[in-house]
């Protein structure tokens, strides 16, 4: 029964994004937080980096995360872009960059603000983690899913391998 | 009776009488034919100037000139920023220095210690009110910013952006519209008590105001009144020329009878607010009390006092004769007789109005610059925006365009230019070298100051972005990013020949590319070629690494230009423009991340709303872990190389990147470099590209260095990518070795490019090594 509503509402909305003329919808919020944001927190549990933060760039990365969650990406874009002038090489902040991004469908971006952030930043952690998370959903969504499943693998390499004992 | 009588009367004055009947039937006959041809003229005259007034005054437009603004300063704790600095991004907006901060637009400074209050401004991203603060610096950055009010500590700042530029309207008329709402109501009722009393009533002229006029200007036996009614003067400023005759004055009555059966009061003293000439800059005309009162007193019309709004008011009767910066005794006198029209009005108090009288004209000394700062800049700014807009939009439609030039470096780099060219002349150049400077943030690839000719602020020939020489040298590093991109062959100490290496021509002719000292230096290093800038060693590495790729690798780089597939261009046979040379640098500067470099970040309307904004991009570029090899080896040329003498032209210690560029008989000298946050090139020569003794560290290097001297900059990331690590290896032989191993030093390697062979000394440091791995984590850890 339940297999049969799933499987018309699957129907219905194949043939609904078969009218569409609208590209199918890109990433929202939700795939961040459950693709990006999420794994990266929980696989990198008790490894934390915390660059240090400037007042002025915590300031204007706090109002691009409220303009973030009430939908405003270009808003929280043009924050980012302010408080990138400031520290541009602040790894959080380009990966901040780069989750915006990824939620205005510029994959391209995404994916060059989230390279930036890993080369500058730790290489491991939660933060390395979200990079390739975030380039993997870019690559995703243009079709690479070769690139996608290679990003995967370094997202998983995020994780801090204790050194075992002698 | 009456008929008989007539008739009797006609009988009796026969013989004349009839001509005397014929007369008025025949002059009421011309009469009536001359009414009836005046108003088939008239009819048809009163409805072209219905329609003139209508059409025109309906579909009115000002066109208003786009204002460009440089970037808006952020003051935060920590921010790079000097004093002087501060002071020169505060002048450049327009703030005036004042004993104690008492409005928005002054500030104050004592020791560190610097009070701004700033005005209200539309950002780029939305509009932020005035704001009072107090800021201190401590040497070379702000240590704390605080509200005045109450001592609370704040984040950030900004101040808004200087003015930088506007382009006008072909007319040359300046102004900034208002709407009648937010004028100052005594504005609006003052210019009626002293202008036309009767507005409000009459019906666009004024038979009370034209006779009072007519007996005033009796008495005094010459015209001392006009009777011109405010509606009457906007149909003169808007549809009518300036000449003085009857038939001009008839149409200006007509049309401002049928402007007021048009249009309400309201409408019609807006037009008139806005349209009225107050004054002159240069070769622009002060157009409307908006741009007035900024003309005049650097406020907006809204924030005006009384004697402000008197003195403008008294400008309409003549805005030269009275202009209170050339005649400040008579705009007094005029300004006072406003203030006692206001007075007699009721508008002001008597006591208001003598309080009023006795303050100073508060007229700022010069009006704030406009369009005449920084040209070289702005001229990159329209050819940015010429990709957008047409010509026409730009002067027409008042267009709010935010860029990224930062005052006070635009201000050094000037300086460096001219000062260093002037110095140079002295040391025995020409006098006639121009030079061309290009600064950019490394980062977000925003241009912060562009110099485009020996004087910062000529007009002309803008050699940062038009001139195309050949760079030389300047272009090597890109040959050896080709080889570092292919670690199986090459390292930084792979050896290579560097002797004579013979060249076919395209036109059949064999050329043979000398190195600078005339020395061929045999086998040397690839960082050792580059570093000291063999010609020879790189030609023929250039010929391994292919000259196609490298053609494309300049592309790449985010270069359009014509590159001929010859090997002179591994020798910078290449005509590129200051700006793209620093185009290709800000690649290698941001770790491998390309950004277009940008002057303008976004365009609005004049009410905010945003037309076009270019954001950020970055655009990755491929193999950059060779780039952060290369960015190792660049330097080197600063530290052991060509330019070796910059750090004690610079005069402190800071790892700077950077390569030299001359080019064939001394034509062309060249400097690019950057820091972590800075790229810049410096292109020195004469203009008809004859030999100018130039070399890239005698002449560019030296401008570059003035400017780099002064600015707050940070030094160059060694860090290298993923794909990229640094070893300890032999200096003399490329072997791996060991650090406190003799000759070891500490090189960046591309993954698989690593030396195969290990010193005797390394090979035993490697053992320990091996065996104290886990002292190592933990002693790492530890820190």
């Amino acid at each position: 029964m339940n297999f049969r509503v799933a499987g018309l509402a699957a129907g219905l909305s194949l043939l609904l994004a078969a009218c569409a003329s609208a590209p199918p919808p890109g990433p929202g919020p939700s795939v961040v937080d459950e693709r990006v944001r999420q794994p990266a927190r929980e696989e990198s549990a008790g490894v934390q980096v915390f660059p240090l933060e400037n007042p002025a760039v915590a300031e204007l990365m706090a109002d691009a995360s409220s303009a973030e969650l009430e939908g405003r990406h270009e808003q929280a874009a043009m924050l980012l872009e302010r408080a990138l002038r400031i520290q541009p090489r602040n790894p959080e902040l380009l990966q901040s960059m780069a989750e915006v991004q990824l939620q205005l469908r510029d994959y391209d971006q995404a994916m060059g603000f989230a390279s930036r952030s890993y080369d500058l930043g730790p290489r491991v952690g939660e933060l390395c983690s979200r990079n390739w998370r975030t380039i993997g959903v870019a690559r995703e969504y243009l079709d690479d899913e070769r690139g996608a499943a290679e990003a995967e693998q370094h997202a998983r390499a995020c994780k801090i391998t204790k050194p075992e004992g002698l | 009776m009456a008929t008989k009588r007539k008739k009797k009367t006609a009988h009796k004055r026969r013989p004349a009488p009839a001509r005397k009947r014929r007369w008025p039937g025949r002059l009421w006959r011309l009469f009536l034919l001359f009414c009836g041809i005046s108003l088939g003229l008239l009819a048809p005259w009163v409805l072209y100037l219905n329609y003139q007034v209508t059409t025109e005054f309906e579909g009115r437009k000002w066109d208003l000139p786009s204002r460009v603004y440089a970037r808006a300063l952020e003051v935060y704790p920590g921010a790079l920023l000097t004093l002087p600095d501060l002071r020169v991004e505060l002048e450049a907006a327009g703030y005036r220095e004042a004993k104690s901060v008492t409005q928005p637009g002054q500030f104050r400074m004592q020791g560190g210690t610097v009070e701004v209050w700033r005005r209200g401004f539309r950002f780029q991203d939305g509009l932020e009110g005035e704001q009072h603060v107090e800021l201190v610096l401590t040497g070379q950055s702000v240590k704390s910013v605080r509200a005045a009010s109450n001592g609370q500590e704040l984040g950030l700042f900004r101040l808004e952006p200087a003015e930088i530029a506007s382009i006008y309207p072909l007319e040359k008329e300046d102004r900034t519209l208002v709407r009648i709402a937010d004028v100052p109501p005594l504005l609006v009722t003052g210019l009626q008590a002293v202008e036309d009393r009767n507005f409000k009533h009459h019906p666009g002229v004024d038979a009370r105001g034209i006779a009072r006029a007519a007996w005033a200007n009796l008495r005094a036996g010459k015209a001392v009144q006009g009777g011109s009614t405010l509606t009457q003067q906007l149909v003169k400023n808007y549809f009518l020329t300036h000449e003085r005759t009857v038939l001009r004055k008839v149409n200006e009555a007509i049309m401002a009878i049928l402007l007021e059966i048009h249009y309400d009061k309201a409408e019609i003293l807006e037009a008139y607010l806005n349209e009225v000439f107050l004054g002159q800059q240069g070769a622009y005309a002060v157009h409307g009390f908006g741009r007035a009162a900024e003309f005049y007193f650097d406020e907006p019309l809204k924030d005006l006092d009384p004697e402000q709004v008197a003195l403008l008011v008294g400008l309409v009767k003549g805005a030269s004769f009275y202009n209170p910066r050339r005649h400040p005794e008579r705009a007094k006198a005029r300004r006072d007789q406003v203030l006692a029209d206001f007075a007699e009005t009721g508008l002001l108090t008597p006591e208001a109005a003598r309080a009023a009288a006795e303050r100073p004209l508060g007229v700022t000394p010069s009006p704030r610059t406009r369009g005449t700062r920084y040209l070289s800049f702005v001229d990159l700014v329209r050819r940015q925006l010429s990709q957008v807009y047409a010509e026409d939009d730009l002067r027409s439609e008042g267009l709010r365009v935010f860029t990224t030039l930062a005052p006070f470096e635009q201000e050094k780099a000037q300086a460096a230019v001219s000062r260093g060219l002037a110095d140079l002349a002295q040391r025995g150049l020409s006098a006639d070298l121009q030079g061309a400077l290009v600064l950019a943030d490394t980062a977000t690839g925003e241009v912060r100051a562009l110099v485009g000719d020996r004087d910062g602020d000529r007009p002309g020939f803008n050699r940062a972005i038009h001139a195309r020489r050949q760079v030389g040298s300047v272009i090597k590093p890109l040959v050896y990013l080709l080889a570092l991109e292919h670690p199986d062959s090459y390292n930084l100490l792979t050896r290579i020949e560097d002797a004579p290496i013979p060249l076919r021509q395209p036109d059949g002719s064999t050329w043979s590319p000398d190195n600078f000292d005339k020395v061929s230096h045999g086998r040397v290093s690839l960082l050792e070629a580059l570093t000291l800038s063999y010609n020879q060693a790189t030609v023929r590495l250039g010929l391994e690494v292919g000259v196609n790729s490298m053609v494309s690798r300049i592309a790449q780089l985010g270069v359009n230009a014509d590159v001929d597939p010859v090997p002179s261009v591994f020798l910078g046979a290449v005509e590129l423009t200051p700006l793209e040379v620093t185009q290709v640098y800000q690649s290698l500067a941001n770790g491998g991340f390309s950004v277009p470099l940008r002057s303008v970040v976004a365009v609005q309307t004049p009410g905010g709303d945003e037309l076009v904004r270019y954001p950020m991009r970055l655009l990755p570029q491929p193999h950059r872990e060779a780039i952060g090899v290369l960015n190792y080896a660049l330097t080197q040329v600063v530290e052991r190389g060509t330019a070796k003498a910059l750090p004690g032209l610079l005069g402190k210690s800071l790892t700077v990147a950077g390569k030299t560029g001359t080019t064939n008989d001394r034509r062309d000298s060249w400097f690019v470099g950057y820091t972590r946050n800075r790229v810049a090139a410096a292109w020195v020569g004469l203009d008809d590209n004859r030999p100018a003794g130039v070399t890239g560290s005698n002449a560019a290097m030296q401008l570059w260095a003035r400017l780099f001297r002064d600015l707050a900059v940070e030094p160059v990331d060694l860090r290298v990518p993923d794909g990229a690590h640094y070893l300890w290896v032999d200096a003399a032989n490329g072997k791996l070795s060991a650090e406190g191993c003799p000759g070891a030093v500490q090189l960046p390697y591309v993954d698989g490019s690593e030396p195969r062979d290990t010193t005797a000394c390394g090979a035993t440091a490697q053992e320990k090594d091996k065996e104290s791995l886990w002292k190592k984590w933990f002693g790492r850890d530890d820190q």
